[in-house]
């Protein structure tokens, strides 16, 4: 007998839990916008700008203190936070403008070596600097480069399904935004750094989720074409369940190789593999519960349309 | 003592920045990188086991710094990111191990 991880004749109420699902999903996105306005993600200094710099102190100590003791070098504007669990007696300073940054570790150890004495030793363990400008021009052109990938994924799938409904364009974009307010509402939770790198992993995830949405909807389309006297809504659950087998087939092996980066990656790739994590099993999930409830919406739960499906 | 790299993003300085740890096993140094203008440093540590140290080695820091200088200017892109990324994401210095198995420039 053949391994069958799912059976042929599945048939999953999918469209019909659509409202609950729809819900949860507005509810989830409502918390990551408000999760981006009142905590923030956590930029690396490529978005940030500006100077970074890591320290450790042997003892305890506090950001006020380190203030201080930063007083006397005239370094503009700083704002020291501690970072990490609170035994690690780590700091981060950020300096938005570095007047003279030359030897700016040296000088931050000898400042802070000077104010606290031999009894509570500082090291600085990492400097880093991004033009302010930089900072803010990546930021812009982060956001532009999400923004454009997923209104122009919208329009190529509007023009390619307009023979069923114009509609699975604004499904497909719905379906994209979510994926990525739910991505980057869990790099919020996770505090872990939002970099160049973070970034190309939110654009892949745009790209795969995308890619799902497109299954489905191509075999709505071509059930659409052999069964016009159908309501859409039977269609469009029949179209999900056939391709449920090769949707959680697909996933699913992507998420293997990704639970293991995740997990034996190291630093270097965990940011990326979290987002990428993240965002194919929230890319699976819209493509079935969210791409597919905005065609109906928009289509009234009308029966299939008349005008013939046309190929790719 | 500074040991000055020639890398792919400009001219870096490699230096001593805390007193090595010898163990029965080990020699560890503490090494800082940091960029001749100053706008980028990191820490890392560099872990040498003493099977593949002679006596004289063990007892001169600094002549093991030089003798590490060229492989971390060969490796300098992996090492650099490295140890920038596991220092902002884990707290936590990144440390290169040279041993039997991966002797280095030992």
């Amino acid at each position: 007998m053949a391994l069958q991880l799912i059976r042929p004749d599945i048939n999953i109420d999918f469209v019909g839990k659509r409202f609950f699902f729809v819900a949860l999903s507005t509810a989830i996105n409502l918390a990551a916008i408000l999760l981006l306005i009142f905590v923030g993600l956590n930029y690396g200094v490529d978005f940030a700008g500006g100077s970074v710099v890591q320290v450790k102190f042997d003892q305890p100590t506090s950001a006020a203190r380190i203030r201080q003791a930063l007083a006397p070098l005239d370094l503009g504007e700083v704002t020291v936070q501690e970072f990490g669990a609170t035994n690690l007696n780590q700091y981060l300073a950020r300096f938005e403008k570095v007047r003279n940054i030359g030897s700016l570790g040296k000088r931050l150890e000898g400042a802070l070596d000077q104010s606290y004495g031999p009894s509570n030793k500082a090291q600085v363990l990492r400097v880093e600097t991004v033009g302010a400008k930089v900072g803010r021009d990546l930021r812009v052109d982060g956001f532009l480069a999400v923004a454009f990938a997923t209104v122009f994924m919208g329009i190529y799938i509007a023009l390619q399904f307009r023979g069923v409904s114009w509609s699975f364009g604004a499904g497909a974009v719905i379906a994209l935004i979510h994926d990525v307010l739910v991505v980057t509402g869990a790099l919020v939770l996770s505090r872990l750094e939002f970099d160049l790198t973070t970034l190309a992993a939110v654009l892949t995830v745009i790209g795969y989720s995308v890619h799902d949405t497109i299954i489905v909807s191509d075999r709505i389309r071509e059930d659409a074409a052999k069964r016009r006297r159908e309501p859409l809504e039977s269609i469009m659950n029949r179209a999900i369940n056939e391709t449920l087998s090769r949707t959680i087939l697909t996933s699913g092996t992507a998420l293997t190789v990704l639970l293991s980066l995740l997990l034996l990656g190291g630093p270097i790739l965990r940011p990326a593999a979290f987002t990428l994590f993240i965002g194919i099993i929230t890319g699976t999930y819209s493509s079935i519960y969210i791409a597919g409830p905005v065609v109906l919406f928009w289509e009234g739960g009308r029966g299939a349309r008349s005008a013939p499906a046309r190929a790719a | 003592m500074a040991l000055e790299l020639r890398t792919g993003r400009g001219l870096y300085r490699l230096a001593s920045a805390a007193a090595p740890e010898t163990a029965d096993e080990a020699v560890v140094l503490t090494l800082s990188l940091e960029r001749a203008d100053g706008i980028e440093r990191v820490v890392f540590r560099c872990r040498v086991e003493r099977e593949l140290l002679d006596r004289d080695a063990c007892a001169n820091p600094e002549s093991l710094i030089a003798r590490v200088a060229p492989w971390v200017e060969r490796e300098f892109e992996a090492t650099r990111e490295a140890a920038l990324k596991l220092i902002r994401s884990e707290r936590r210095l990144y440390e290169v191990v040279f041993d039997a198995a991966h002797r280095g420039p030992f």
